[in-house]
């Protein structure tokens, strides 16, 4: 307790210098709760996007059927049993046709997935509704950046050529129904989505898909001949995106934090030179040499203490400023989901994990030029003859 | 009844691959409520031989005991508790820990005694004003005098009311009006704590207010007798 109280009456007496030190520290410190607020409000928005937009609340895929293996799609369908169309009839799953296809936009030549979607459906945040609201029977759904790519606007007509079931190519020009506008490019490049029935006729498969999306309503339990993939399985891959984030990140938050321990250990190494007669006197006056160690290794690690105040009196109102408005980035198309505008996500988890790295940190820092006190002889120190 | 005996006391410090030897075979013994000086040349062995009563050092032979206690075969922790109980230091250079009042300054030694604060606070009253000081409690060392200074550093040794006061060249820094001022204090606080004051100088403004003088040259006693100036 009492090292306590000397270190911080004598960090305060100490003025100018123990402020800059503070004032380094205190932005590192809020800098780490930014990047990691940054990277966690993007977690979040990503996984609610992907969720919302592509991976519902987890599939059912056919077992044949493999994201990352376009070969696997033409053998990947399977009827929708009874079973299945009493979920889809309560909203609980939906189910959706995948082919391979081509797209010819004025003349050029593009390989699409072409996914039959149910127009009626509640569980994805796809406006297929849209597919209904115009007359013509062949008319598709496309987002922002398939329709930058392929030159197309609402109303315009795409020749598209796929394969049916049988292998037999086929090809029909199709209405482009509405753009829409998804933070997820695994929905939007090269995909286009019609009406489901439509697909199902157009590949002779009919009342079958590729795999079930689940929504929030859907009880559990499995699907016979359908294998369920879970959340962790559909996000693997953003989950990897923010870990390597959260790895870079720690890298420059590793050099900020270096920069400002820095400080704080020449601060000590200097403090242990130039208070050599004020170490003599403690330990004249009764204080033991450990107990001078830990009054200055407390004093130095105070310095974090005092950062964490001066983080708080002004991170406090810029997090809640920037909580607000969030942080906009433009319209980056990165190929990575992530949204124009990311309201960052500070928890209590993070800010006391920042607090006890800092803490800790600027205690070891302080601790190593601290143990050299141990080592003084008290009459050298009190007449300042220690080198 | 002695407070403090030395038989034979040797001390060495190395000096490049030898040692040279800073006392030489010291026997001296100091009774309660002595106003006692060790005066001599600069090297001579004072401020060394105050060190070791002090058990801020300890000796390389012979023996050294204050208040009952083995000055060399006490630890880190025992030597401290010594100096918090019983011993209270006055320096040349005052040694004012900076960043605190001259009331915090006071005040330092009885929060290692975890003295509550009511009692801290009278036994800071009190010996602010053994020294006159009252009015500058709220002062930092920086904006003292030398002779101000010095009173606290007098208020800081007695504020624990120790057994032994050890006085390193206290008057070296100031000037006369101010030296007869602290020596005039102590003697009162000798007198009226019967606490043994030891010094260390060669000012002889200092020695004639001794009651005893050891005259130490190169590291031996040349001489130790009573002082009736």
């Amino acid at each position: 307790m009492i090292a306590i109280k000397l270190a911080f009456k004598n960090l305060l007496g100490a003025g100018l210098r123990t402020w800059l030190n503070v004032s380094v520290l205190s932005f590192a410190f809020v800098l780490i709760i930014f990047y990691n607020g940054m990277i966690e409000g993007w977690n979040r928005q990503g996984r609610n996007d992907t969720q919302d937009w592509e991976t519902g609340q987890g599939q059912f895929w056919h077992p044949e059927y493999d994201r990352y293996d376009p070969y696997t799609i033409r053998d990947a369908h399977a009827q929708l049993s009874g079973e299945i169309a009493i979920q889809i009839k309560e909203d609980k799953l939906t189910p959706v046709l995948i082919t391979q296809a081509t797209a010819y936009p004025q003349g050029r030549m593009q390989g699409i997935a072409l996914k039959g979607i149910d127009p009626q459906q509640k569980i994805l945040k796809l406006p297929t509704s849209d597919l209904d609201n115009v007359q013509d029977e062949y008319s598709a759904i496309i987002g922002k950046r398939m329709a930058e790519t392929t030159k197309l606007g609402v109303g315009d007509r795409v020749l598209v050529r796929w394969r049916d079931k049988n292998g037999t190519f086929d090809a029909r020009e199709i209405k482009i129904a509405s753009i829409f506008k998804c933070d997820v490019p695994s929905v939007d490049n090269g995909q286009m989505y019609i009406s489901l029935n439509v697909l199902q006729k157009m590949m002779n498969l009919e009342n079958e898909a590729t795999l079930l999306v689940a929504g929030e309503n859907y009880s559990g339990g499995e699907i016979k001949n359908w294998e369920f993939k879970d959340l962790q399985f559909l996000l693997a891959d953003f989950d990897r995106l923010i870990q390597a984030k959260k790895a870079g990140g720690m890298i420059m938050e590793g050099f900020m934090l270096i920069i400002a321990l820095l400080a704080i250990f020449d601060t000590q190494v200097l403090s242990i030179f130039r208070r050599q007669k004020e170490i003599g006197t403690y330990i004249a006056l009764g204080l033991t040499r450990s107990q001078v160690v830990g009054l200055f290794t407390v004093e130095g690690g105070a310095h974090s203490i005092l950062a964490a105040l001066l983080g708080a009196a002004y991170g406090i109102p810029l997090f809640m400023y920037l909580d607000s408005i969030g942080i906009t980035f433009g319209a980056p198309d990165m190929g990575i989901t992530i949204a124009e505008t990311i309201y960052p996500y500070y928890s209590l988890g993070l800010i006391i994990t920042t607090l006890i790295l800092v803490v800790l940190s600027a205690t070891i820092v302080s601790y190593f030029p601290a143990r050299k006190i141990s080592k003084m002889n008290p009459t050298d120190a009190l007449r300042g003859k220690l080198q | 009844m002695d407070i403090i005996k030395i038989n034979d006391l040797v001390k060495r410090f190395p000096v490049g691959k030898g040692h040279f030897t800073a006392l030489n075979k010291i026997n001296l013994s100091f009774g309660k409520g002595e106003f006692a000086g060790f005066v001599g040349p600069s090297g001579s062995g004072k401020t060394t031989l105050l060190n070791i009563i002090g058990s801020l050092d300890t000796p390389s032979e012979g023996s050294t005991i204050v208040m009952d206690k083995s000055i060399s075969d006490l630890s880190h922790k025992q030597a401290a508790r010594l100096r918090n109980m019983y011993i209270g230091f006055i320096f040349q250079t005052y040694n004012l820990l900076p960043v605190y009042t001259v009331f915090e300054n006071v005040e330092f030694s009885l929060l290692l005694q975890n003295m509550s604060g009511s009692k801290r606070k009278k036994a800071v009253m009190d010996a602010l004003e053994w020294v006159g000081l009252t009015d500058k409690i709220k002062s930092k060392p920086n904006m003292l005098s030398g002779g101000e200074s010095q009173r606290v550093a007098i208020a800081r040794s007695m504020v624990k009311k120790p057994e032994i006061v050890l006085a390193d060249e206290p008057t070296a820094n100031l000037d006369s009006k101010n030296s007869h001022h602290i020596l005039q204090t102590m003697k009162k606080l000798n007198e009226e704590f019967n606490v043994t004051f030891i010094f260390a100088t060669h000012d002889e403004k200092v020695m004639k207010y001794l009651n005893r003088i050891v005259t130490l040259e190169d590291g031996k006693v040349v001489s130790d007798k009573e002082n009736k100036s």
